[in-house]
């Protein structure tokens, strides 16, 4: 699905990086390591300062750049949802292609465990974990072929965080979807991911299947990081 | 009244200088400099001016106004441009603007029959239009820069969601223009109730009838209503790309 070769992007040095077709794939290490800025040249959020990504086996630079990031759907680490109602943050992609279906609010609200009156709230009169599940049902409601996440239940209780993680898994499996995601919960790495790389100060240290490094981390820093 | 200020009369405007002076003196402002060059200076470029006026209104209409017209416009252009540092062919912009902003509304002004081709009526109200738009066109590239900084992260929201530079730019357009239009709205709305406004107060005093001062102060009223909302809807169409690069990112802006 994505091939990374030599890539740098301000602290990022050096990522190489292959991700296959339904891959979950974890992005993790301490604060400041480049994972969000890792995570925005997957849609071309950002564009690398030298090395090559490629995307289904054409350079990323090749698709229509809006086509790219609605298949590539990002949920950023921050909400940052638009003024207005909660229904006007969920069709704002659909809407921007005309493909909005009024039905569908139920069912993204559904995914994220909010009630179907919330579609009507403003958003300034929400919490901030039901921000960041508005903000992760917009991404959604694009119906993107490869989820990138980062740290998208950070905000949420282990009970709602557990019931989205299965939604995640359903839609997933469902539709085949890739998702890489960043999170610093590891119990949430170890339900949800089958790979992991470990990064740190902007290079990948380990990377590997995320049971083996989480159970086995053969460098200091990922020990360390883990201890 | 008499209907000239005579030029011993204007010697004991002195009086008002020395009234913040002797504030700024008391209090330790550190404004005399200020306020003695900005008097003397101030009084320099008017009587200069009104010394230009007369050369200007005795020339013909049809070299007076251009010319005139054009010193405006340059001006008003330099002035606006301070305000766009760092966005591209931001003077040309704002010249085509003002000329086709002023243009247009010089061309209703005289096809309504208005006003005369005249340099006397024609230059005093469109410096009015020019002066009124150029702050327009400031205020609204100032405002619209502090939009795409203060909403970095929903417009990368709305990026990466698919949107195209000029569908992301919309959650600040809409600021930027309300911002922009909201004093002079607020301002039509108490005109003449709170302060009458200075060419109708011009007119008044130089012993014109104050109705056909109000019909005056409407057609330049809403002349410059008109010309500050396009003014501003203008540039901010003309400048929001800028801050994108030709890969629908968000440019880093550069912190101040
Ligand atoms: N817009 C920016 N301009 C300059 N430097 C930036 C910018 N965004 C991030 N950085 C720097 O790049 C480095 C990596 O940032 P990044 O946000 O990718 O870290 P992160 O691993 O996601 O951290 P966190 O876990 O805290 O979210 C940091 O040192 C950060 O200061
Ligand atoms: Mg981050």
């Amino acid at each position: 699905m994505y091939s990374f070769h030599n890539v740098h992007k301000g602290i990022l040095q050096n990522i190489n990086v292959t991700i296959e077709k339904g891959e979950k794939v974890i992005i993790f290490g301490p604060s400041g390591s480049g994972k969000s800025t890792l995570l925005h040249l997957f849609n071309r959020l950002q564009d690398p300062d030298e090395g090559k990504i490629h995307f289904k086996d054409n350079p990323i630079q090749s698709y229509h750049i809006p086509d790219l990031r609605n298949q590539a759907g990002l949920v950023m680490q921050a909400p940052h949802l638009f003024p207005g109602t909660v229904l006007d943050n969920i069709k704002y992609g659909p809407s921007l292609r005309g493909d909005w279906r009024e039905q569908d609010g139920e069912e993204l609200l559904a995914y994220v465990q909010l009630p179907t009156e919330y579609l009507s709230r403003d958003v300034n009169h929400l919490s901030g974990g039901e921000q960041q599940r508005v903000s992760l049902a917009r991404t959604l409601a694009n119906k993107p072929e490869v989820l990138l996440l980062d740290e998208p239940t950070s905000a949420l209780d282990q009970h709602t965080i557990e019931e989205i993680e299965d939604v995640l898994e359903e839609l997933i499996h469902e539709h085949q979807l890739t998702m890489i995601m960043v999170t610093h919960n590891l119990k949430q790495a170890k339900r949800l991911g089958d790979k992991g790389i470990f990064l740190s100060e902007g290079e990948i240290l380990e990377s590997g299947l995320i049971l083996d490094l989480l159970e086995t981390p053969t460098t200091t820093s990922l020990q360390s990081f883990l201890a | 009244m008499s209907p000239e200020i005579s030029n011993q009369s204007l010697l004991f405007l002195i009086v008002f200088v020395l009234v913040p002076l002797w504030l700024s003196y008391y209090y330790q402002l550190g404004l005399k400099r200020d306020i003695i060059w900005s008097s003397i200076r101030g009084a320099l470029q008017l009587f200069l001016i009104g010394y230009a006026l007369n050369f200007l209104f005795d020339l013909p209409a049809i070299q007076g106004i251009p010319l005139m017209l054009s010193v405006m416009i340059t001006v008003a252009s330099f002035h606006a441009k301070k305000k766009g540092e760092g966005i591209p062919r931001m003077l040309s912009t704002i010249v085509i603007g003002l000329i086709l902003i002023e243009g247009s509304v010089l061309s209703l002004w005289l096809l309504a029959d208005m006003i005369e081709f005249t340099p006397s009526q024609v230059i005093p109200m469109s410096g009015m239009v020019i002066g009124n738009s150029m702050v327009a066109m400031g205020l609204a590239i100032e405002r619209m820069r502090s939009e795409f900084k203060e909403n970095e992260g929903r417009i990368l929201a709305a990026l990466s969601l698919g949107a195209k530079p000029s569908q992301s730019s919309k959650i600040i357009l809409q600021q930027t223009l309300q911002s922009s239009l909201i004093p002079n709205v607020d301002q039509l709305k108490t005109i003449g109730l709170v302060q009458l406004p200075g060419m109708m107060t011009g007119l008044i005093l130089g012993g014109v009838n104050p109705v056909t001062a109000i019909k005056y102060q409407l057609v330049i009223s809403l002349s410059i209503f008109s010309a500050v909302s396009i003014s501003a809807i203008y540039i901010t169409l003309m400048t929001y790309k800028y801050f994108y690069n030709d890969r629908m990112q968000l440019k880093r802006m550069e912190s101040e």
